[in-house]
């Protein structure tokens, strides 16, 4: 081998000398063998970096070279009462058929986006409901009638003028043949005048007013004992006993807001040692609203309720010695009840309540006879003082029926109701309503019937709209516009006066019923009333307070002593094995709401179905451990019931507290036209029978059949979002999830502190109990790893919540409320089925007691805003924190969307936006899943109208983030604001949430729990012993307390 | 192009004239006026203050011998008594006001005053022009159709660039087989992984990428500089630095709203009655006020039926007054080209500003166009930091005072806010609100602490702002 000089190498090819090495080590980088094909670009690193500067470059320069022009319109003649940016409020009335409210609306440059309730009303007295929250939503309907016309044959509008359209009308009025205008209640004073304008110009006039749900036998029932067809106030707060014979009175019957307020007075634990609580007894078959706040529920057959009222009559006769009756027989337990019932009411005679929710007539004077024998008429029953909220008859409709069948209608002019939906024969109807000549409809929406009618003259919404209402004998309202009109409708009123060729019309002036209702006022109710001497000041207090109240002048009834108790007459009680009962929904009533998606996705409070009306059947106990449906159905199962030969496909959702037995049904599903509502649910009308011309909720007999599928969509909130119930069963020590084993019987089963229940005369040993809790609670939540926080809550407000689970009666218009301040999407069927329901506040329902009739504790559950909140530990990007006031904050624009936070949280109060649900961001994909775009409909809040709802000083979030509760953050920002500008400390009223300024019972207070004056620290301090923190036992300190619910069985 | 050129030339033309007449006392007549002209007569000669404008006021007594004009300067008030009709005119209209007599202005002071008053109203004349024919060469239209010659170029483009990689292919290919190697040919995946089609591929994406994020930091309001054109060109630097109107008294809400909010019309209307030309613009922009809300310049009322006016109606009362004040102001008694051509383009000007896009009115609101837009994710409330902050609105607005046309002149960014609130001090002791914050009062008083800044009371966090 040859020598070499140098000794290293560093290869083979080295040693070689090959030609290869000597060509690489030529050059350091060997760019050849980089290079691909010949023919293509090959760039160096320098190369391709400068590139990349230069294009980022240029895109800099370019981006920024067309900046998108944002226009700044101001007013041309900027309204005095106008701010941009500041909310206005105007008193006002939410009145629709049989529903009344005093509201304020909250308007934002010219938008009602917020109802509130108006505390000058003494009706109402601030609290609000959950359809009236709703309200605002129903204006930017984008399904509303847009202009006047003529309905051709499919329903199809053809535009006409408003003054072609009078021509023709008037043409056809003139002719001089029968006509009948078909209402709901017209609680107004100012349009029944204009009504009888119209009749005074049209003789053959008639008006047939019928409610979609009846009140006429007690209306016929109180004509025939005291000589006054009306219904009296009835006085819940001065009852120490209530017994309510299937009557909703919380939910949905007479007055409900009004009687909520009353009955929670007497509900709240006012002291510890004399808690004055009243006792409620429910007869009813199926859980009503009402009834799951009673303290005992005597469960009957819906076709019982005849017997069960003549067995309380006969227990109450007999001991005021009056003649008994021999009633149909009445079921061993419910019997029981009623006897229990009747010792309590015999006891605290004058001091009690019957109230009867049948339209049966006989049961209604029945039942007034029990109240008159127990000297409770003239005393919590107040005859002088009536309420005008049921004025219908459905006879009078029946009657009209056969008047238009046989030809004798020549016109027929439908105002605010919805006949062909609404009657069980709306079939009947709707073969006379046709042999009508002409039909004018005043709806805004084209419903069932309008589409039958040959004109369409929409009216105004009701906050377009001027008007009145008298709710109750000598309580007025006004209802003043909030918005111009958006569509070209006029307002039913003027149109009829119109027709009347009323020479009480000013026709120049710009809104002529305004002036119309203001002479009315200046010559009626001005009159009524000595503090305002002049008319203007008169009418502007009227209008600036929303309500104007005559002091009523008492009035006393007595029983007509020759009514005589015919116990025949009363409901007998059926023989077929399954009975089925009909109730009004809390949210949709008998579909006048059914299109309006934040009460269709507000959850039914007993059964917590949304989207629909469900079968609820009972829940029985297969003797081995387990409950199940009857016949073996699961939540969501179809069945085919038949009620009267009539067939319907019905899911089915399990329901405690259903008489074995029966089944019960919602009305209000199954709308045909008008609205998003269509094709949600069953329309159960034409099953209710017709008894003695009044219609009857209920059915003798009913056939089920098994199962025959199941609902794929089946929307049931209730297991949804639960806090993480398990618990053990004590035989095989197995961990259970409470949830799915006992059908959402939750609370017994739990060891951890959700709910504490007790009996009303246990209060000292459920003082002792939360005490112990409270150490207990306390010890664990000593040994800690958080640092003291003392001093960063100490100085400044800091934010807390109270919720007194007495007065809470699960109505929802707190839901609703969160819904419309927070701008919280409404989801549609299909999402709420896949858990993914957006509100931030739920009304959780919780069973405790008898398996068989248990009692129900409603807890409304929202962000608890936890001083040691589990989760701001666990967002990885910071996006959840806790502000200084002790609020949970929520950045949407840091979140990333992981949902551990929600994860995290023991209370399940963290919503995720699985999808687009407001169109926020710029993907469209989502959209055709969340409602039925194939049908044409377009994903809620992405169309303009829909949008101005929205509350513009929240932010809408888009795709991908967490979202929830934020104790109305931008309330309290203005109350901040408010009291600074003012330089003052800040007070109660500054700061009130949503959910509080929305509650008729005043069970939550909201304030600033570093100011012992404030609210809600007297509210704790008062309930001190009955107050707790859901989980307390965990250290997340949560800033919302509750009290224990007390019953009084 | 005719008409631009013929605007630049009025302007000369104008100076012109005025230099022909100019006997070198011009200065004399500025300085003679200002000490016993400007207490009662505009210095604008176009605006009635207690007396009336003199700009036209030769004409005005061209039908008179010129001494007269001297008399009534002299003793307005023995001309009246003596029944001179265009002194008794005079009187009719201004009565009761009286003016001075001024016994001591010789013929020749007094033409210098004159000759002064000619000399302002040519200038502003003259300056009005210019910012018309300026308007006119910056008014570029958009074009939005552009966008698909674009995206049909670069599919050209692309076709092109495959057909010329096939092509060296083939060449290559030849160029192979001549060596006696065999041909290959790539395939359409090859060529698209090649190094300088992925190079390109990462470059687009860059430029998109980068284009992309300017663009949305545009849109959540980070466009510092930023200073459109405004469809009337409103000079704060005029409003706010000269006449020094209050911010506040314009901008009413940003006291008790979120929003500063800007002005209608009928703010706009409660000088504007009264000054009805600028004083650089002449009637150029303060007429786009009128046309927004229906004002008549010339009856001094509003139009009751305003709404409902055709824009033929519209244009000629404006046209109208704008070329009587031309006239007026030029010493014109018809209007000659030059006034018609301003006439014309001022209404032009009008049109441009105030025609609205959907409903195609003169009528209505000036869409002026946003400069300060906050993201919409950020909450702002003026009155939280003009009424209780008491921030002066310059602190983040800039020197407004001195804007002719206003830009942004903060970043808006977050990082700014945050930096404030740091090292604001909140007015602690004077407002009772802050009460409450027990502990740093204590400790004020104490000395352990010497301010409460923003950032104490909760400043910097997320739900102060996002919400």
């Amino acid at each position: 081998m040859q020598h070499q000089d140098n000794g290293i190498w560093v290869s083979a090819d080295d040693l070689n000398r090959e030609e290869t090495f000597l060509k690489s080590a030529e050059k350091e980088f060997l760019l050849e063998d980089l290079a691909e094909a010949p023919g293509s670009w090959t760039p160096s690193r320098r190369d391709f970096l400068k590139l990349m500067g230069f294009g980022l470059g240029a895109a800099t320069v370019a981006a920024s070279c067309e900046i998108p022009m944002r226009k700044a319109i101001p007013y041309v003649v900027k309204p005095d009462a106008i701010v941009p940016g500041v909310a206005n409020y105007y008193a006002s009335s939410f009145v629709n058929g049989s529903d009344y409210c005093a509201v304020l609306v909250k308007t934002r440059e010219g938008r009602p986006i917020k109802i509130e309730g108006n505390t000058l009303s003494s009706v109402t007295a601030g609290g609000t409901s959950a359809r009236a929250q709703a309200l605002v939503l129903s204006l930017y309907d984008t399904r509303r009638l847009k202009h006047p016309g003529k309905i051709e044959e499919g329903g199809e509008l053809k535009k006409l003028s408003w003054k072609d359209l009078d021509e023709r009308i008037k043409g056809q009025l003139q002719l001089g043949g029968n006509i009948r205008i078909i209402t709901h209640t017209i609680i107004s004073p100012t349009a029944q005048k204009a009504l009888s304008e119209f009749v005074a110009k049209y003789p053959n006039t008639r008006v047939v007013t019928y409610d979609p749900v009846s009140h006429a036998a007690l209306l016929a029932a109180n004509q025939a004992c005291f000589g006054v067809r009306g219904i009296p106030t009835y006085k819940f707060a001065e009852a120490d006993v209530i017994v309510s014979f299937g009557a909703d009175f919380l939910g949905t019957w007479v007055s409900p807001i009004e009687h909520a307020r009353a009955y929670a007075s007497r509900r709240k634990i006012q002291s510890l040692d004399k808690p004055a609580m009243s006792r409620h007894y429910q007869v009813e078959s199926h859980m009503s609203l009402t009834g799951s706040n009673a303290d005992m529920r005597i469960q009957i057959r819906p076709s019982e309720m005849g017997a069960a009222i003549c067995a309380l009559y006969n227990e109450v006769a007999q001991y005021a010695g009056a003649p008994t009756i021999s009633g149909p027989a009445l079921n061993e337990k419910a019997k029981a009840g009623i006897k229990k019932a009747a010792a309590d009411l015999i006891s605290l005679r004058g001091r009690s309540l019957v109230v009867c929710g049948t339209n049966n007539v006989m049961e209604q004077i029945i039942v007034n006879k029990i109240n008159d024998l127990l000297g409770n008429i003239n005393n919590t029953i107040d005859f002088s003082v009536l309420n005008n909220l049921h004025q219908g008859d459905e006879r009078d409709m029946m009657r009209l029926i056969g008047e238009m069948d046989a030809g004798q209608v020549a016109i027929a002019i439908v105002w605010g109701a919805n006949p062909a939906y609404e009657l069980p024969n709306a079939d009947k109807f709707k073969a006379a309503f046709a042999k009508v000549n002409t039909r004018i409809s005043f709806s805004g929406v084209m419903d069932e019937t309008t589409a039958l009618c040959t004109y369409a003259a929409p009216a105004h919404h009701l906050l377009e709209s001027w008007g009145d209402a008298e709710p109750k004998t000598g309580h007025y309202s006004l209802i003043q516009p909030t918005i111009a009109p958006l569509f070209d409708t006029r307002q039913a009123e003027l149109s009829l006066l119109e027709w009347a060729e009323s020479p009480n019309l000013n026709r120049e002036d710009e809104q002529p019923y305004y002036q119309y209702l203001k002479s009315h006022w200046a010559t009626e109710m001005r009159a009524k009333q000595s503090k305002y001497s002049t008319g203007a000041a008169f009418w502007d207090m009227s209008l600036h307070d929303g309500v104007f109240e005559v002091p009523p002048t008492p009035r006393t009834v007595s029983f007509n002593p020759g009514i005589s108790l015919n116990a025949a007459s009363v409901t007998q009680p059926g023989s077929a094995p399954v009975e089925i009962a009909f109730y009004e929904a809390i949210n949709i009533g008998n579909g006048q709401y059914a299109h309006n998606p934040w009460l269709q996705e507000m959850p039914d409070p007993v059964n917590r179905t949304v989207w629909g009306n469900y079968l609820s059947i009972p829940v029985e106990w297969d003797g081995n451990k387990k409950m199940t449906g009857w016949m073996g159905l699961q939540d969501g199962d179809k069945v085919e019931v038949e009620v009267n030969g009539k067939k319907h496909i019905c899911t089915v959702v399990r329901t405690f507290g259903q008489t074995p037995g029966t089944v019960a049904i919602a009305l209000g599903g199954g709308r045909e036209s008008g609205g998003c509502g269509v094709g949600y649910g069953v329309n159960v009308n034409p099953w209710l029978p017709i008894e003695g011309g009044f219609i009857q909720y209920f059915a003798k007999e009913v056939k089920v059949s098994g199962k025959i599928g199941a609902e794929k969509n089946f929307a049931c909130v209730q297991h949804h979002h639960t806090m993480g119930l398990a618990a053990k069963d004590e035989k095989s020590g197995q961990v259970i999830n409470a949830d799915e084993q006992v059908l959402a019987y939750q609370g017994s089963l739990t060891d951890r502190s959700i709910i504490f229940q007790a009996h009303v005369n246990d209060l000292p040993k459920l003082r002792e109990k939360l005490a112990d809790f409270h150490k207990h609670a306390g010890h664990l939540n000593e040994q800690t790893l958080y640092p003291d926080r003392t001093d960063f809550f100490g100085t400044g407000p800091k934010w807390g919540m109270f919720i007194d689970m007495n007065a809470c009666i699960g109505c929802g218009a707190c839901q609703v409320a969160c819904v419309s301040e927070n701008n919280v999407p409404v989801v549609g069927k299909n999402e709420v089925g896949r858990h993914h329901e957006m509100t931030w506040l739920r009304i959780d329902r919780y069973y405790y007691g008898d398996l068989d009739n248990p009692k129900v504790v409603y807890q409304p559950m929202m962000c608890q805003h936890c001083d040691n909140a589990p989760c701001e530990n666990v967002c990885p990007v910071n996006a959840t924190n806790h502000s200084a006031e002790g609020i949970n904050q929520m950045a949407y624009n840091r979140c990333i969307g992981t949902r551990y936070c929600a994860n995290n949280c023991p209370y399940k109060v963290r919503r995720f936006n699985w999808l687009d649900y407001t169109t926020a961001d710029t993907f469209p994909a989502n959209e055709e899943r969340l409602f039925r775009v194939e049908e044409g409909d377009i994903p809620f809040y992405a169309d303009n109208l829909v949008r101005m709802v929205l509350n513009p000083d929240v932010t809408v979030r888009s795709r991908g983030v967490i979202e929830k509760c934020s104790f109305c953050i931008q309330r309290i920002q203005e109350g901040k604001l408010t009291a600074k500008r003012e330089g003052r400390p800040l007070e109660d009223n500054d700061v009130r949430s949503a959910c509080q300024t929305a509650c008729p019972t005043g069970a939550i207070v909201f304030g600033n729990l570093n100011n012992p004056n404030s609210a809600v620290s007297q509210a704790i301090r008062k309930h001190e012993e009955l107050a707790y923190q859901v989980l307390e036992e965990i250290n997340v300190r949560p800033g919302v307390r509750y009290s224990a619910k007390i019953y009084n069985s | 192009m005719l008409l631009k050129r013929f605007c630049r030339i009025v302007p000369f033309f104008t100076l012109a004239v005025s230099l022909l007449q100019a006997a070198p006392n011009v200065e004399e007549g500025k300085s003679l006026f200002m000490a016993n002209c400007a207490s009662c007569h505009s210095r604008d000669m176009k605006t009635n203050l207690t007396g009336p404008a003199l700009g036209g006021v030769e004409e005005r007594w061209a039908a008179y011998p010129r001494e007269d004009l001297y008399k009534w300067i002299r003793a307005s008030q023995a001309m009246i008594q003596s029944g001179h009709p265009r002194a008794v005119e005079l009187w009719n209209q201004w009565k009761p006001t009286l003016m001075n007599n001024f016994p001591g202005l010789t013929d020749d002071q007094i033409e210098s005053i004159l000759l002064y008053v000619n000399d302002v109203v040519n200038k502003a004349a003259a300056g009005s022009q210019a910012s018309q024919s300026g308007q006119q060469v910056t008014a570029a239209q958009k074009d939005d159709s552009s966008f698909w010659i674009f995206v049909g170029i670069a599919v050209v483009l692309g076709l092109l660039s495959f057909a010329l990689m096939r092509i060296v292919d083939n060449l290559q290919n030849l160029a192979r087989v001549q060596a006696g190697q065999p041909p290959v040919r790539r395939t359409l995946g090859q060529m698209l992984t090649t190094k300088g089609s992925i190079a390109f591929g990462v470059f687009a994406a860059t430029l998109i990428f980068g284009y992309k994020t300017v663009d949305n930091a545009t849109r959540m309001g980070r466009q510092q500089g930023y200073q459109p054109e405004q469809p009337i060109a409103f000079s704060h630097a005029l409003h706010a630095g000269t006449v020094k109107i209050d911010c506040q008294y314009c901008h009413d809400s940003a006291r008790r709203s979120k929003h500063a909010s800007i002005p209608g019309a009928n703010t706009c209307m409660n000088c504007h009655t009264v000054v009805k030309k600028g004083a650089v613009s002449g009637t150029a922009e303060i007429t786009k006020i009128y046309a927004s809300i229906g004002y008549d310049p010339i009856a001094n009322k509003y139009i009751p039926d305003y709404e409902n006016w055709t824009e033929k109606q519209i244009e000629e009362l404006y046209k109208k007054w704008i070329g009587q004040e031309y006239m007026a102001d030029n010493g014109l008694v018809t209007l000659n080209d030059a006034g018609r051509m301003v006439v014309e383009t001022q209404w032009e000007g009008i049109v441009k500003a105030l025609k609205n896009d959907s409903n195609g009115k003169i009528q209505g609101p000036i869409e002026w166009v946003r400069i300060h837009n906050l993201a919409d994710h950020a909450y702002f409330n003026h009155a939280q930091h003009v009424a209780v902050g008491q921030v002066a609105c310059q602190q983040c607005h800039g020197p407004v005072e001195q804007m002719e046309e206003v830009y942004q002149y903060s970043t808006l960014g977050m990082g700014w806010c945050i930096n404030c609130h740091r090292q604001t001090e909140v007015k602690f002791k004077d407002n009772d609100y802050y009460q409450q914050y027990a502990r740093y009062h204590e400790e004020l008083k104490s000395g352990k602490r010497d301010k409460v800044t923003v950032a104490d009371i909760g400043g910097l966090e997320c739900q102060k702002c996002h919400y």
